[in-house]
């Protein structure tokens, strides 16, 4: 709902702003799409790529200018809750000891830019918006640990997601076709969490947020797959009675087949 | 590759005449699948491979059923107990570190037992002697506990304790470790309770067949970590080796495999017990506690 009404109060302050329309650097706007809206799941998914593209339109009058603009895109997955483990030699055996727990981190985040962030816009600002893995709002649960403990809890965490390729910032990956004309191809890789993502375009000049554009992508399994997994979250006692009942006749089969005496 | 480690485990299993859950859990433990999700689809896999296996026993007559529903019904407690606790250890992040633990103590306690008796058999052998027998009707002390039942099939007079000890351990330890536990359960039921060889092997087997099945069911409806995908692609690749496995295993020599067995067994543990002693490469891990909305 805050969402709404956020994106509410941009296209309101956008058409006020193209109303008055008083500085040129204003006037610049921005379409931007996705290449699919959906992503399909299939027993053999591999990963796959996703292409955002767009164009800074201007107004007649601007005088078309190219390279103090800088773009953003953000790719940003379903929030779930994850803990953090460290290990600890208790008698002699390593066993999970600490551990931070983080609620509503996104379960898939890419940045990718023109240039890099720090350059494009303040701290603060990527902070608020939440834009880059450091600026990811990491605060633990309830965690009364020191800040350094905390930062080496977060440092982790952003590790382990980054090697398995669900988290991803890179700078200069958005081309540009034409001064006006740009895309980039963000992997999503084969262990992508399914749900709504939000895919988030920013157009910047000179650290000022210029527009924003909006895509939602639908990340889901489909065919065996999405009827085994809904049904084990769904019916767990049917899916569980189901998975007995094929391994017994698995087993049936093979006896019948490999009969020997 | 999941369906050659299926077949690589079910040829061990048809050569070694085991279920082969205690080195397919491990493989898939170390093949970087969840140590959850690999216990609860091996409990589906033992299903199926024991299935075909009481057919056999079954058309054989090899089979005690009163005995079997006994132990089962034992092995439903300790399985419910297993699964139940599974899901405590999973909330608590130490599912892995017991899981872990228990290997070792089991296969390293499992490994050395056949080690030493099959390097005594092979001793034997070459110095001439003669292989000492078992001696059935010979009586020990689980023969002077109460309440007993008489099972005709297995011509036994037993206390129900030893059994209910027997089945309900083997069913706790099969839902946490994701073991059928045939290669304990049948030298338990030889050595303690007597039952005649001919009819161990069935009857355990459908006391592992029962308990898995409801293992599976309640690990579906409690950690909802059972494959099924997964669990298919082991339950064909196991079938299909399980038939080479059997054909070689008939020209080997039985202590000879027991050997080759105590040594695979005792190498899993001490895989396991490495990834215990020595520091890891990084010391935290990630878990998703709450999957995103779907």
């Amino acid at each position: 709902m805050r969402y709404i009404t956020h994106s509410l109060l941009t296209v309101l302050t956008l058409s006020l702003l193209a109303l008055t329309s008083l500085t040129p650097a204003l006037a610049e706007r921005l379409v931007s799409a996705i290449s699919s809206s959906q992503v399909a799941i299939t027993s053999n998914f591999t990963g796959t790529q996703i292409l955002v593209y767009g164009e800074i339109v201007r107004d007649a009058e601007t005088v078309p200018r190219s390279g103090d603009q800088d773009l953003v895109v953000v790719v940003e997955g379903p929030l779930e809750r994850v803990t953090t483990w460290r290990k600890d030699r208790i008698l002699g055996v390593w066993i999970n000891a600490t551990s931070q727990t983080y609620i509503a981190v996104p379960s898939f985040y890419a940045v990718h830019t023109t240039d890099d962030l720090r350059n494009i816009a303040s701290e603060n600002w990527l902070k608020q918006y939440r834009i880059g893995l450091d600026n990811l709002p990491l605060a633990a649960l309830g965690s009364r640990a020191p800040a350094a403990e905390r930062l080496a809890f977060k440092e982790a965490f952003l590790r382990a997601r980054v090697q398995n390729g669900l988290y991803t910032q890179v700078s200069r990956s958005i081309n540009f076709l034409s001064p006006t004309l740009f895309s980039t191809t963000v992997d999503l890789p084969a262990n992508i969490p399914t749900g709504e993502y939000k895919i988030t375009t920013f157009l910047f000049s000179g650290g000022v947020l210029l527009d924003q554009q909006e895509q939602v992508l639908t990340v889901a399994k489909t065919g065996f797959e999405q009827v085994t997994f809904s049904l084990s979250r769904q019916h767990p006692a049917v899916y569980g009675a189901l998975a007995v009942m094929l391994a017994l006749f698995t087993g049936w089969v093979a006896g019948v087949i490999f009969k020997k005496d | 590759m999941i369906f050659a480690m299926g077949g690589t485990v079910g040829f061990l299993s048809g050569l070694f005449g085991i279920g082969g859950g205690f080195l397919l859990t491990p493989l898939l433990i170390f093949s970087g699948i969840p140590p959850a999700v690999s216990v609860a689809t091996v409990t589906t896999q033992i299903v199926a491979s024991s299935a075909s296996g009481v057919l056999s026993y079954w058309r054989k007559a090899g089979i005690d059923f009163k005995l079997a529903g006994v132990l089962l019904c034992s092995g439903i407690v300790g399985s419910a107990l297993g699964v139940w606790i599974f899901g405590i250890l999973q909330s608590l992040g130490q599912l892995d570190l017991v899981i872990s633990l228990s290997y070792v103590t089991f296969l390293g306690t499992i490994g050395v037992l056949m080690l030493g008796e099959s390097v005594k058999a092979i001793m034997r052998r070459k110095n001439g002697e003669a292989p000492t027998g078992r001696r059935p009707g010979q009586h020990n002390w689980v023969h002077g506990l109460p309440f007993k039942i008489r099972f005709r099939r297995s011509k036994l007079y037993v206390s129900v304790i030893p059994i209910f000890g027997i089945g309900s351990s083997i069913g706790f330890l099969g839902s946490v470790l994701g073991i059928g536990g045939g290669f304990m359960m049948v030298p338990a039921l030889i050595y303690l309770l007597r039952v005649p060889a001919h009819i161990v092997i069935g009857t355990s087997l459908l006391q592992i067949l029962g308990t898995m099945a409801v293992a599976t069911f309640l690990h579906s409806i409690n950690t909802q970590s059972v494959d099924i995908v997964l669990a298919l692609t082991l339950m064909i690749g196991g079938v299909i080796g399980a038939q080479f496995g059997a054909q070689v295993g008939q020209g080997m020599r039985g202590e000879h495999l027991r050997l080759g067995l105590g040594l695979l067994v005792l190498l899993v543990g001490l895989r396991f017990a490495y990834n215990l002693i020595v520091e890891p490469d990084d010391l935290y891990s990630v878990t998703v506690i709450e999957e995103p909305v779907r």
